[in-house]
């Protein structure tokens, strides 16, 4: 009895020290692009448009790591932008600082040099003007090919139209907030995010992707 | 070698880019709305002109061929080619048109005006695009072509040809007195065309033929064939319900005076370019050239671009389509230039040769941008309000929801639902819209606007999956699809 107790307040002692660890994901987040009066909406597969998110925790310590870092994507050659806007840092949105890749499903993937122990991943599509993008789906592995040891920490494709797994993640509303999505502390060396054009026109946009966590 | 035979290239290409892959850009609210008054003309043989929202009766009645040789009868089996192919065909006609039209400038400065309205990235795209606008164009350059003729032959045949001419732009647009207005006027400012036309004979004789012609050609589509008086009623009415309707306060639709001679710069959206700089060059070349020069065909071509220019930019009300008819004139004054360095030096004419060829060269570029890759972007300046792409997934979830649930209706509770009914067509008797939320809001497959979803929701008794699509950009829809019984 007195072991069970002891392996009890050992555990909860444990679980306090984890939590002590645990601070809020901080972004730089951009101003906002568009104006007009938020609609008050809650949808059950529409994450609800809440003026300041719920802050993401994660690790104390937990650094960006993808700044910078080599971006690749399904459309090599985007006829908008470039693929290393996506890295850059700058997510204001304006005209000249997001990439657009053409029509249907697309990924970008930004290579972060080496494995790490990622715990968060912040997504911002395109957020001048209110809209909702299919099928996002994040992925994390070591593999370049995303053949092997994928790890999915995020999918909205509802009805598997994008042809790589069904989700049942919410589908979110662009803001000047981005998306962030728990990393969950997979490790991984690359970070992939697909698209399936949006509620506006069936292209494919990429403000920036910041990838947090810490070398493994 | 014969003129024409050098038109042959220039309407051939003028010809694939107006049809080629004409389904590809999803349906415009406008285009889907014409498409189904179009849809109950061909299946039921209905047709009256509403003074009140809509232009002319020429566009539903020229869709009707095209849909028979291509075995369509009904709505339903309607399709996007068959409707985009009535502007398409009257586009290439406008080439040809425009190349015969300016022959009196010699066949090379024709060739230019012809090669140059085959190839704009605003006549290609509304040449693809199911409205009046490239029907009031093709009419147009029919009527100045055949009021040409008949000046040179005084043959009456031109004049009543130029009168059936004038009465197909009555029945596509009412704005048509303002082009007749300008043509005329132009006319009247050419050196001594007053003189002559005092000394013409059988003139009074002439002038009522043509007007007999262009009101028996407008008192047939308007009457839908005598088969609906009041519609020559309504074609009256409608000049006092646009005045009152412009007059009642902002549409939406207005914008400063210079929009028109921006979309012939250069614009860039977030890397998107539209950019006809050399375009522009040459016009003022032109009209440069045309200011110097006293022929009376030459003066014509400077007042009446002038004209054109000032009447449609002088009006608030401002939709992107209007550009085409900028086109034409600019074109011809182009020609000018271009008959001008003729005359000159062989220098003169390779520089204006290679501005010619290096203008026509961006515009196709520009085309190939605007009217193939990028159709329906809402940074593309002539896809005005355009639907999102995923409007076409609409119609695969309905057959979905109604094989699983027949007895069930599809419901679209939205403020605006355009263009859902032609996505929708043949499935009339399943579909129901509503622009608030009904008491019963149940069914096989339920669209409500993002606005209206939460209200929707409430009243839904039934399990449904949940969507999102889009309607337009910025405009969302959630899509419930019935899951099972409750």
């Amino acid at each position: 009895m007195k072991r069970i107790l002891l392996l009890t307040l050992a555990s909860l002692a444990a679980t306090a020290l984890h939590a002590q660890d645990k601070v809020p994901l901080k972004l730089d987040l951009p101003k906002p692009l568009f104006v007009g009066t938020p609609r008050p909406i809650s949808l059950p597969n529409l994450e609800p448009a809440t003026a300041k998110r719920a802050d993401l925790m994660v690790p104390a310590g937990t650094k960006l790591l993808s700044k910078g870092k080599p971006v690749t994507s399904s459309d090599p050659l985007p006829v908008i932008g470039e693929l290393s806007f996506i890295t850059d840092g700058e997510k204001s949105g304006v005209d000249g600082t997001y990439v657009e890749l053409g029509p249907g499903v697309q990924w970008v993937q930004v290579d972060l040099g080496a494995s790490a122990k990622i715990a968060a991943v912040a997504l911002w599509h395109f957020h001048a003007q209110e809209r909702v993008y299919h099928d996002t789906i994040i992925q994390i592995s070591d593999d370049k090919d995303f053949k092997k040891g994928v790890v999915t920490i995020y999918n909205n494709d509802h009805d598997n139209s994008a042809k790589i797994a069904k989700g049942s993640d919410l589908a979110y509303r662009e803001t000047y907030q981005g998306r962030v999505f728990d990393g969950k502390g997979t490790v991984g060396r690359y970070v992939r995010c697909y698209s399936n054009g949006n509620t506006s026109d069936e292209l494919n946009h990429y403000t920036e992707l910041e990838v947090f966590g810490a070398a493994k | 070698m014969r003129p024409w035979l050098l038109l042959v290239p220039v309407v051939a290409a003028a010809f694939w880019l107006r049809t080629h892959d004409l389904a590809a850009r999803p349906m415009h609210a406008d285009e889907a709305n014409q498409a189904v008054k179009t849809g109950e003309l061909l299946e039921h043989g209905r047709y009256a002109f509403d003074p009140r929202d809509h232009h002319g009766p020429v566009l539903y009645y020229a869709a009707l061929p095209i849909a028979w040789v291509r075995g369509q009868r009904t709505l339903a089996s309607l399709d996007e080619t068959t409707l985009r192919l009535v502007p398409a065909i009257a586009g290439t006609a406008s080439v040809a048109l425009l190349f015969w039209l300016a022959l009196s400038l010699g066949v090379w400065p024709a060739l230019t005006a012809a090669a140059l309205l085959a190839v704009s990235p605003p006549a290609v795209y509304y040449s693809r695009y199911f409205v009046q606008e490239t029907l009031l164009v093709a009419f147009t350059l029919g009527l100045l072509a055949c009021a040409r003729q008949w000046w040179h032959t005084t043959d009456r045949r031109w004049v009543i040809a130029a009168g059936l001419c004038a009465g197909l732009m009555q029945s596509s647009k009412a704005s048509t007195p303002l082009f007749l207005s300008a043509a005329v006027v132009a006319a009247l400012a050419a050196p001594g065309f007053v003189a002559q036309l005092s000394r013409r004979s059988h003139l009074t004789r002439d002038l009522a033929l043509a007007i007999g012609a262009a009101l028996v050609t407008a008192a047939l589509f308007y009457s839908s064939f005598g088969t609906h008086p009041a519609g020559l009623i309504d074609a009256i009415a409608t000049y006092r319900l646009t005045a009152e309707r412009l007059g009642a306060g902002a549409t939406g639709h207005e914008k400063p005076w210079p929009y028109y001679l921006q979309l012939f710069g250069v614009q860039r959206w977030g890397g998107f370019s539209v950019a006809q700089s050399i375009f522009p060059l040459l016009i003022g070349a032109g009209a440069l050239v045309a200011l110097s020069l006293r022929r009376p065909v030459v003066r014509w071509i400077l007042v009446y671009t002038g004209l054109i220019v000032l009447l449609l930019s002088s009006s608030a009300y401002k939709t992107p389509w209007h550009a085409i008819h900028f086109v034409p004139p600019f074109a011809l004054l182009i020609a000018v230039g271009v008959h001008a360095a003729c005359a000159k030096s062989r220098v003169a004419i390779t520089i204006t040769a290679v501005l010619t060829l290096a203008s026509l060269g961006t515009l196709l570029y520009q085309t190939r941008f605007v009217a193939f890759l990028r159709p329906a972007d809402s940074r593309n300046p002539f896809a005005y309000v355009h639907s999102a792409a995923d409007v076409k997934k609409y119609r695969a979830l309905a057959g979905a929801a109604l094989a699983r649930h027949p007895d069930r209706p599809i419901r679209v509770i939205s403020e605006e639902s355009w263009p859902l009914p032609w996505y929708f067509r043949g499935l009339e008797k399943n579909t129901g819209y509503w622009s608030t939320p009904p008491a019963d809001c149940d069914g096989a497959l339920v669209i409500a606007s993002e606005h209206q979803s939460a209200a929707v929701r409430d009243r839904l008794r039934d399990r449904y999956e949940e969507s999102i699509l889009g309607l337009r950009p910025g405009f969302i829809m959630v899509v419930f699809m019935r899951v099972t019984a409750p």
